[in-house]
């Protein structure tokens, strides 16, 4: 099954199922390691956040997903493979815009590494959210 | 000779679009200036540049096809 980085709209829980069947394959990972990030309805000012628009850079993505991917790789040689799916366009709050699914030998490692992969992908993906109120007023993040 | 300049994140809204493209630029601080002159406004905001899909801080010299992107720092996740 070939994934791209980036997806429109949320990260749907088919997708996330497809990816749990995908890693039963995998009989040489003794763990997988699975990071959700969901939109949060935030209350800025009184006024509640409903959704976040994203934007990204694909290309820039991609390079730097790579990047991403050879960093955890050369840290834990015990990670066998890492999926890593975020959302552009619009995502509800509640609704799944990040999704890292780290598979290793041991749990302790794609734990280790499902973390390490998250704070890079905050610090290094090129993408921008728009947060979205429920009075269709928009801040930028 | 043209560029093509993306305006990412808060900087589309700024520039009221995610992109344009600009003649006749010499370099990465030469196009800065133009970008400065057309949008004033983007002066109030932070933002790093990429050339060609390559984040440097260096003032490149620019030719003709090259996509220069100006992106406000990054807020995935």
């Amino acid at each position: 099954m070939e994934i791209k980085y980036l997806i429109e709209g949320p990260v749907s829980q088919k997708l996330i199922l497809k990816l749990i069947e995908k890693a039963g394959s995998k009989t040489d990972s003794g763990g997988h390691s699975i990071f959700l990030g969901q939109v949060r309805a935030d209350e800025i000012k009184g006024k509640k956040v409903k959704a976040i628009e994203y934007s990204a850079y694909e290309e820039l993505v991609n390079a730097e997903a790579e990047k991403i991917k050879t960093i955890i790789l050369s840290e834990f040689n015990d990670v066998k493979s890492i999926d890593i799916i975020h959302s552009t366009g619009v995502v509800r709050a509640g609704e799944i815009s990040l999704l890292v699914f780290i598979s290793a030998g041991h749990r302790y490692h794609a734990m280790q590494a499902s973390s390490k992969a998250v704070e890079l992908i905050k610090e290094n993906l090129p993408v921008w959210k728009k947060e979205i109120f429920e009075d269709d007023s928009h801040v930028w993040k | 000779m043209e560029v093509k300049v993306l305006f990412f994140g808060v900087l589309s809204e700024v520039a009221g679009t995610g992109v344009k493209h600009y003649r006749d630029v010499k370099s990465v601080a030469d196009l800065k200036i133009r970008i400065n002159d057309d949008f004033p406004e983007i002066a109030h905001y932070n933002f790093r540049v990429s050339v060609n899909s390559e984040i440097t801080d260096k003032d490149l010299v620019l030719k003709t096809g090259d996509e220069i992107a100006l992106m406000p720092p990054f807020a995935g996740g």
